[in-house]
């Protein structure tokens, strides 16, 4: 009996422990969910934060845009991570862009097909074209690459072309950029699209992929920058009412000059200035 | 298993001499190409990673924190986070699954109703998808026990995953102690808990060794059911309560969603690999030095 006792006594201990380290915890932490795009650029901005105000920590978990509207609609994230603009649908939250990004279009790079027309993608994503020789390249079936659900890159270019996911007849269905990237330089046949700023980057690294322009204009960081390019999306930080005290304050590090070379590392286009 | 294996063959070969029938040969080369390919599909992957991965491996690599999202500086924090993850895990894992295990094999017999149940939901538990345990760990352990994205939530969710394997396998190894042992124990009045943990536990050792090597293969190499749980902060933990990423995270973050991460990718796979081998190879030593140790003091 005496250790039965022992044994309650110790649980008893063990978990008033966690509970009292859990509210220490939560005192001085920011949590971030969201979107995976932009997941490593606010992990590096939170570091740097960190060092500037020590004390603070902010802490960045990742999951998809989804996941960032939810988690801080219901409160289980302070801020969080959307890669997108937000829906008519979520006006209760209020966005704060840290950076852009655009999304192209990319084909491997032994493809002689050196642009498609807005309806030409329509067709081959409704299944309609199926076959490259159709758009003047080779006689070859082609492998349409689509997105996950949840993803902002995917609603970003469904609404851009005016297509609806369930018409979209894909092949392969990735979730990360760098995964899109992998696909397509593996399958000579394969059309896809990924963040312009990892595809400018794998093209330059020589990954055999190429950047197809989208409306005539030539997909680029530069073109993004400048808002010529038709298919850029902003990255945005969402709260759920006026941010106060520390979200407030690490809202404003994140879209100050401040953060400028740690956005251009990461491939992104900064908006501060 | 060589010293039966070598009887077996010399059976055959005494019996059939070198005329071996055609359909016989036949069928001894497609055992053992079906294990040579196994060992292949083995030894390039191990080659691949390791070759791409060397290169970038360094004691600095192993003991810095990460930049620029990971394509720069090494895997320091993200080391000691696995490690707590793996310890939270088989500090609650293996008690619990021995425990169960113990029941299944000791105290009930093979055919009740209750010993079914429960092997029929491990045998289930066992199949479910990693992701559903990452789920499931985010809504019990972060959201409804107040954990939050801390290590603890991630080791407990991995020991729910790591469980079934880890109570099934010890559970094979119970009973394959020949039922003489219990009985051998019960005639010379031994109590039925010292009859398990001096004769019992010990002689099943082997096959409970296996289950913690495959179970702390599978937690180790785990992404999805930790990616809700322990989360995606890559700086060195204060405690058990803070966020950690796991490595099979950084690995899959670095090659799916950086670019320009593939190098640290490979480095950080060949880290996984190596411990991965180290934790295997420590467990079997460690197996068989107690096994011969335990054997070795019964007989004196």
């Amino acid at each position: 009996m005496k250790h039965k006792y022992s044994l309650h006594l110790l649980l008893v201990l063990l978990i008033s422990a966690l509970l009292t380290g859990l509210a220490n915890a939560a005192e001085k932490k920011l949590i971030l969910t969201g979107s995976s795009t932009i997941a490593p650029l606010v992990s590096e901005i939170a570091k740097r934060y960190e060092k500037e105000n020590p004390g603070l920590r902010v802490d960045v978990q990742t999951g998809g845009s989804s996941r960032g509207v939810a988690d801080a609609r219901r409160g289980l994230a302070d801020i969080g991570m959307v890669s997108r603009e937000l829906k008519a649908e979520e006006d209760d939250l209020l966005a704060f862009a840290i950076a852009k990004d655009g999304i192209c279009l990319i084909t491997n790079q032994s493809n002689p097909v050196a642009s498609l027309s807005d309806e030409q993608v329509v067709k081959i994503y409704r299944g309609e074209i199926t076959n490259w020789k159709e758009v003047g390249g080779n006689d070859a079936p082609i492998t349409v690459v689509n997105k996950a659900e949840g993803r902002s890159t995917l609603e970003l270019f469904l609404k851009h072309y005016g297509l609806k996911n369930q018409e979209v007849k894909a092949h392969v269905i990735i979730g990360d950029n760098e995964q899109g990237v992998k696909t397509v330089s593996g399958n000579p046949n394969a059309l896809g699209y990924v963040s312009i700023g990892t595809a400018e980057f794998d093209a330059a690294d020589g990954v055999p992929i190429k950047l197809l322009p989208v409306g005539g204009v030539e997909a680029s960081m530069a073109n993004v920058k400048s808002g010529e390019f038709p298919l850029s999306r902003p990255l945005n930080l969402v709260v759920r009412g006026q941010p106060e005290g520390f979200a407030s304050d690490f809202i404003r590090f994140a879209s100050s000059s401040k953060v400028d070379d740690i956005v251009k590392e990461q491939y992104f286009v900064p908006v501060s200035n | 298993m060589n010293v039966a294996s070598n009887s077996t063959e010399s059976i055959y070969s005494q019996t059939f001499g070198s005329e071996e029938p055609m359909s016989e040969r036949v069928a001894s080369l497609l055992v053992c190409g079906a294990a040579a390919c196994v060992a292949m599909t083995f030894l390039w992957l191990v080659f691949d990673v390791f070759w791409s991965g060397l290169p970038f491996l360094s004691f600095d690599f192993l003991v810095d924190v990460p930049s620029s999202a990971g394509r720069r500086g090494g895997i320091g924090p993200i080391l000691v986070s696995t490690l707590l993850i793996l310890g939270v895990c088989m500090v609650v894992s293996l008690p619990l699954g021995l425990g169960a295990a113990l029941f299944l094999s000791e105290y009930t017999s093979e055919n009740t109703t209750s010993s079914r149940l429960v092997r029929y939901s491990l045998d289930i538990l066992a199949g479910v998808p990693s992701i559903v345990f990452g789920l499931f760990g985010n809504a019990f352990f972060c959201i409804y026990l107040g954990m939050g994205f801390s290590i603890l939530s991630g080791g407990l969710t991995l020991a729910c995953m790591v469980l079934p394997l880890l109570i099934r396998s010890a559970e094979e190894g119970l009973r394959s102690v020949p039922d003489e042992y219990r009985a051998g124990a019960a005639a010379l009045a031994l109590s039925h808990t010292r009859a398990l943990f001096q004769i019992i536990l010990p002689s099943a050792l082997p096959g409970i060794m296996v289950g913690l090597v495959l179970g702390l293969g599978r937690a180790i190499a785990e992404t999805a059911a930790l990616i809700f749980t322990s989360g995606y902060v890559d700086r060195f933990p204060d405690s058990l309560m803070d966020s950690g990423r796991a490595l099979s995270i950084h690995i899959y973050d670095l090659s799916m969603n950086v670019p320009g991460g593939n190098n640290n990718a490979y480095a950080s796979a060949t880290v996984l690999l190596a411990l991965l081998l180290c934790i295997n190879a420590v467990a079997n030593t460690f197996a068989h030095c107690w096994h011969r140790n335990l054997t070795a003091e019964a007989s004196t």
